[in-house]
């Protein structure tokens, strides 16, 4: 029942037929392509979508458009013919933006506080912005930016805005991103954002068991059904595919079988939503319900139904373990022998979702020549694009992947999805482009995130807290399908082996094919759970030998130059300056132990790779291009792969190539994540990005600023060692007063080449890792190094934990912009306080999601996320793009221990199961158990 | 995106033409601020075929020496900011100050709060979700996975200010096809989560009436719940009472998100006239926790959330003795 309403939307006056159904929300950005509204939960969770209605913030998403009255504001409402609002510039020049998708409601929200309380204090900051779920940023650098935007923020601000490091005159600056202006003022594209004409719109049949045979699936009802325009099932793309190319166990539709609740069965295209929702509830499926396996030990059971019966090669599976790991390094067995102190028990690390605030989303549309394009909200443009054509039965000089904004990932959006090959598959029956947006319950369904990991841990320490054993079995429940199975299998012993080192060490890891969704790399991919039992065990270890545990962590630090245990190369290691610096920071001698019952404070530290040495598939090709243009406009055009995913690496681009021609980070265009226009990057996954498409930036910027100094030599005349640049020129060094812009010098480096400017850099595999079976998973061109120290208060009468403050000091080798750090580690704390306290991605016995909403499942708000207070520590990496390694992945391990850690002296309980929920601690107070 | 189809929608200016309008529609339902009802309506657990919109009626609080008015479209932020009811009903302002975030305070309806339907972990949960369970005694099926029998449906009474008001002795002003009546708040609820209002279908409320407390009240709502922000209550408490110097007059202890209806607790006339010392606060706490049993239907484990009836009862009553000293 569509009808005219009148809206008044941002100061006009517009008449817009939509039925009586929609909501503000669907008008506001399918009516009036008004998309700078976002949806992220579907029904009022998470604040995405909220707009001004006469001032007030309102969930556009629960507001029916034909009963809004009075004066709507979206975002694109927001700013003037002048600029950007102090607001919106404020939340650029803050470093509040990363992925941004939740920030034009975050925007809003703030807008509304400031009016009516122009000086807020941080309590009514952090409660006018609690309905407003940011899954990047740990909320600190907004409320920041919302006291900036309070005392008065320019409207125009340069994009390198701090002072640089020592020699450089970029990098190291305080800055802002290369995309976040655009992402305060609503205008950024993400992939709903897409409207092309005729476009039809999809959705996928889910699974309602979680095992069973699909005895029939009859689309026949669907098809006939007015306004539908293709129906495709399993077997209209039967091609097995998997992230690793190994072990390719999935199809894009269920074949034969299906093995969770939420498995895409079989898919539509429509002429909307709507019609698209009735003609999947037309396709009749009968199923024949087998045994489910509920979790990995159910998995390991004798007799356990098996979840695949044969694999990938036609070889039938003897088990549910799809992967094991089991490698010794030393004489474990000694070194136990040696140990004054050894710690043995079990801990179990809950599954967690990435909840990125953008739901995953993607448009396909063929070419008259049978060309494909697809533009997907994902990290991994390239791995897609290799997929699509083997799936789809393509050539790869027939597919086009398009990486528009992405709204946060942190590994959910890291290998393809149904949708993407849905909507290829579609649009080319449908002939006419298709676009599927998952619901926020279909993202829980897709999931990928962290594996539950059951592990039992053995540590022993000499007197002198020196670490002589490890002993680790753990056993990690995988979901249906492999995912990145192999490497999170090797993942789990392999990266625990530093900072803090040990003598011996043993360790098995295997993983189990469970009747739930697939688990994948979620932030910190594979070790953040055996980090917190490794962590807290050595805290247990430091107690039982009176030791203090940052002391006894110091001890057995593994050194820049030195291997660990398992034969990683550590080339950097700021780990003792960041134990020093959270040691100082929390006071740490004067408090920890010492403060009243209830109040603790608690140490863990971590490592983490800068990217994988190797890549997924083998081969002899650049990890990362980069491609440069430049004319005699004086801009630089960057090209490369890169998927910024909001981490910033679009500016982080921009910056080394200003760095190295001398060319304002202003002047300089970052063209990423198109498989067309863009050099390969392998995508946004374990941390490599900063490393290797700085390196690659690096080398392509210097060859730039190479031809633009020898033609200003050339063109006056001198040698070029004569020449220097800085600050933007290129000058003589014998007479100061002969200077040309970098503008001026690329005019004449256009006219001495005589050709378009163009320079190109790579990232090649330099070969790192262990001489042995499973050696090469782990083994990275540089490692982070981190620690955090943190303060809890624990309610000894209701259990609730209280994280007051996390003191996260992170080495990054090198800050190419320390905001961006900053932010990074701030993040990374959050999402691990998340998981430590609240979050829990659980099934009943059955294999039903026991939440998929983001209601059920608690991502935390602004008012009880902690203080996070990021401390930066370089130490140059010499590997690295100016020293720099990575930041984004790392911060995230010590947090959940070190909270573990704190509860334990606070009030004295040792707990080994995340999350820390009130009644556990509570029971656990009770029965005083230590 | 979850959408919701194959309704109309009609917009009323006035309780008599939204009862009309409700009146001329087939399966019509209310709807003001929506944050209730358009989940529900998003998770195919409502169908209506024409919602009547309450927005375009004017809320607003009303005082005289004897009660305070409120009109039940006054929104959520204008119940906790209102100076009338802050001045005179400070547990009803703290309610619903608490009640999910910004955004809903400034979109749902004190009516709409009053009225909000209970709630269960099997039962908000979209269409496809509850075909997967085998659905639900409250919603299409016949079996109440939280008892785990065909009878009983123990889906949560989750609102904030209905503790409060029933503390308050609140009284409900209502129109409907059978014309007009008041309802004691305390009549409004049954133990049923699948039917938990006794009222009429088309029957609006119109006005929240509350009788102003007398000299020496002290009064509290406290909320358990994961977040500090956004989540429904895990478990609530509303204590309202008169003291005069340390001397207990009055006292109503009301728990909310227990049981499909809300809790009052029972033999608390036997502190009438006590002094509020530790010993009875703790005999009052006691008596708390024996009268409490939370179901499973919603997050928080069950036992746990039990045990916090007493420690909430003990510190709110800690509270009011301060504040009634001071």
């Amino acid at each position: 029942m569509k009808s005219l309403i009148q809206l008044r939307v941002n100061g006009e006056d517009v008449a817009v037929a939509v039925p009586q159904a929609w909501t503000l929300l669907e008008t506001l950005r399918y009516a009036l392509g008004l998309t700078g509204t976002k949806q992220g939960c579907d029904k009022g969770d998470c604040g995405a979508c909220t707009v001004l209605v006469n001032g007030k913030p309102t969930l556009s998403c629960l507001t029916l458009a034909h009963a809004t009255r009075g004066e709507v504001t979206t975002i694109e409402g927001v700013a003037t013919p002048e600029g950007p609002d102090p607001v919106q510039r404020a939340f650029d020049v803050s470093g509040a933006l990363q992925c941004g998708f939740c920030q034009p409601g975050m925007i809003l929200s703030a807008k509304a506080l400031l009016a009516r309380a122009p000086e807020p204090t941080d309590a009514e900051i952090r409660e006018a912005l609690s309905g407003n779920l940011c899954r990047c940023t740990g909320y600190t650098k907004i409320f920041e930016a919302v006291k900036l935007a309070a005392a008065g923020c320019e409207r125009h601000v340069p994009m390198k805005y701090g002072a640089p490091a020592e020699g450089f005159e970029v990098i190291g600056a305080r800055g802002r991103k290369a995309d976040s202006i655009g992402k305060a003022m609503g205008t950024t594209i993400y992939a709903d954002d897409i409207q092309l004409p005729r476009m039809a719109h999809g959705k996928i049949l889910r699974s309602t068991e979680a095992h069973a045979r699909l005895l029939s699936v009859d689309t026949s009802a669907a098809e006939a059904l007015p306004g539908v325009f293709a129906v495709i099932t399993g077997a209209d793309l039967p091609t097995a595919y998997c992230i690793i190319p190994w072990t390719p166990d999935e199809t894009a539709l269920a074949v034969g079988k299906v093995r969770y609740i939420g498995e895409g069965i079989a898919a539509v295209a429509a002429v909307d939503e709507e019609t698209a929702n009735r003609a999947i509830a037309a396709i009749r499926v009968e199923y024949a319900r087998l045994p489910n396996v509920s979790d990995a030990a159910a998995g390991v059971a004798p007799g356990a139904p098996l979840v695949h019966e044969v694999d990938w090669k036609g070889r039938p599976w003897e088990s549910n373990v799809c992967k094991e790991a089991d490698l010794r390094f030393g004489d474990v067995e000694a070194g136990f022998a040696r140990a004054d102190a050894i710690v043995e028990d079990r801990w179990f690390y809950e599954g967690s979702n990435h909840a990125a605030i953008e739901p995953h989303c993607a448009v396909g549309q063929w070419s008259a020549d049978g060309r494909l394009t697809v533009w997907s909200a994902t990290q991994v443009g390239h791995y897609l694009h290799r997929e699509l054509a083997k799936v789809l039965g393509l050539r790869t000089e027939d597919v086009r992947v398009i990486q528009p904004a992405v709204g946060g990932a942190f590994g959910a959006k890291s290998e393809p999805f149904d949708l993407e090959f849905c909507v290829a598959a579609l649009s080319r029956r449908a002939g006419r482009p298709v676009k599927i947006l998952y619901t926020r319950e279909e993202v829980f369904y897709a999931h990928r995130g962290r594996h539950p990991m059951d592990m039992a841990f053995k540590v022993g320490a000499t007197k002198d807290g020196r670490i002589t054993a490890v002993e680790s079995d753990i056993l990690i429940d995988g979901g249906a399908y492999h995912s990145f199975g192999l490497v999170t299998t090797y993942y789990s012993g392999q990266l625990l082996t530093g900072p803090v080192g040990f003598e011996s060490y043993h360790f098995r890891s295997r993983r189990v094919y469970t009747n739930k969704p697939c688990c994948g790399p979620k932030r910190g991919h594979g070790s953040v759970q055996p980090r917190f039992a490794f962590e807290c065990a050595v805290d247990e270890v430091a107690d039982k030998l009176a030791l203090d545990p940052i002391e006894m962590r110091r001890v057995n630090v593994v050194s820049a130059g030195e291997r660990t245990v398992n034969g990683l190369l550590i080339p950097s290691s700021g780990i003792v300056a960041c134990l020093d610096a959270v040691e100082r920071a929390s006071d740490w001698k004067k408090r920890r132990g010492k403060l009243p019952y209830g109040r603790g404070l608690g140490v863990a530290t971590s490592m983490y790779i800068s990217g994988t040495a190797y890549p997924i598939y083998p081969n002899e090709m650049p990890q990362s291009g980069v491609l440069l243009r430049a004319d005699r406009s004086g801009r630089i055009t960057v090209f490369c792969g890169a998927n910024d995913i909001g981490q910033g690496s679009d500016g982080m681009l921009a910056y080394i190539v200003a760095e190295e021609t001398g060319v304002s980070p202003d002047d300089i265009t970052v063209v990423s994540g198109d498989t067309e226009l863009t050099p390969v990057d392998l995508g946004s996954y374990s941390s490599r990005v900063t490393f290797m498409c700085g390196i690659a930036a690096q080398e392509a910027g210097r060859a730039m600023g190479a031809q633009m100094l020898a033609a200003v030599a050339k063109a006056w005349g001198v040698d070029e060692a004569r020449l220097r640049r800085g600050f933007g020129v290129y000058m003589d060094r014998e007479d100061s007063g002969r200077q040309v812009s970098a503008r001026d010098a690329l005019v004449l480096a256009e006219a001495a080449a005589g050709t378009p400017l163009s320079t190109a850099g790579g990232y090649r595999t330099r070969k790192v890792g262990g001489d042995y079976r499973g050696g090469t998973i782990g083994a990275s061109p540089a490692y982070s190094a981190t620690a955090h120290v943190c303060e809890v208060d624990v309610d000894p009468e209701t259990g609730i934990v209280r994280v007051e403050r996390v003191w996260a000091a992170h080495d990054c080798g090198r800050a190419l912009n320390p905001q961006l750090v900053e932010g990074q580690i701030e993040g990374s704390v959050y999402m691990g306080y998340a998981e430590a306290i609240m979050e829990a991605h659980t099934f009943n016995a059955q294999g039903l999601h026991s939440g998929p909403n983001l209601l059920d499942y608690r991502i935390p708000t602004s008012k009880e996320t902690p203080d996070l207070i990021a401390q930066i520590v370089e130490s140059l990496d010499p590997g690295g793009p100016y020293g720099a390694k990575e930041a984004g992945e790392g911060p995230l391990h010590p947090i959940v221990p070190a909270i573990a850690n704190a509860i334990a002296d606070a009030v004295g309980i040792r707990l080994r199961r995340i999350p820390f929920t009130p009644d556990r601690v509570l029971a656990a107070i009770r029965a005083g158990r230590a | 995106m979850l959408r919701m189809d194959g309704f109309s929608y009609v917009h009323a200016a006035s309780w008599p033409e939204a009862l009309a309008l409700w009146s001329a529609h087939p399966e019509a339902m209310y709807v003001s601020g929506g944050t209730d009802l358009l989940p529900n309506v998003k998770h195919g657990l409502f169908k209506p075929r024409t919602l009547v919109g309450l927005s375009g009626i004017r809320g607003g609080v009303d005082a005289d020496s004897d009660r305070v008015v409120i009109g039940a479209t006054t929104c959520l932020d204008e119940v906790a900011s209102n100076p009338i009811i802050r001045a005179m009903l400070p547990p009803l302002a703290q309610a619903a100050a608490l009640v999910a975030s910004p955004q809903i305070r400034a979109m749902g309806t004190l009516g709409g709060n009053v009225l909000l339907d209970t709630r269960c972990l099997y039962y908000n949960q979209t269409e496809f979700w509850r075909r997967s369970l085998g659905y639900c005694l409250k919603a299409d099926g016949t079996w109440c996975h939280v008892v785990g029998g065909p009878k009983t449906c123990v889906a949560a009474q989750s609102s904030d200010t209905v503790p409060v008001l029933l503390a308050l002795n609140a009284v409900l002003r209502l129109i409907g096809p059978g014309g007009a009546r008041e309802l004691p708040i305390r009549d409004l609820f049954r133990f049923n989560g699948m039917d938990h209002l006794a009222i009429a279908k088309g029957e609006l409320l119109t006005d929240i009436v509350v009788p102003t407390p007398g000299p020496g009240f002290v009064g509290s709502y406290t909320k358990l719940r994961t977040r500090e922000s956004i989540d429904f209550p895990q478990l609530g408490l509303a204590l309202c009472a008169t003291l005069e110097g340390g001397t207990l007059r009055s006292i109503e202890l009301v728990l909310g998100a227990v049981n499909p209806q809300p809790k009052p607790i029972r033999g608390l006339e036997a502190f009438l006239g006590c002094s509020l010392d530790d010993a009875a606060i703790d005999a009052i706490a006691d008596l708390v926790f024996k009268q409490t049993r939370p179901q499973e239907s919603i997050a928080g484990d069950a036992p746990w959330r039990r045990q916090m009836a007493a420690v909430f009862t003990r510190r709110a009553l800690v509270a009011v003795r301060a504040a009634g000293a001071a």
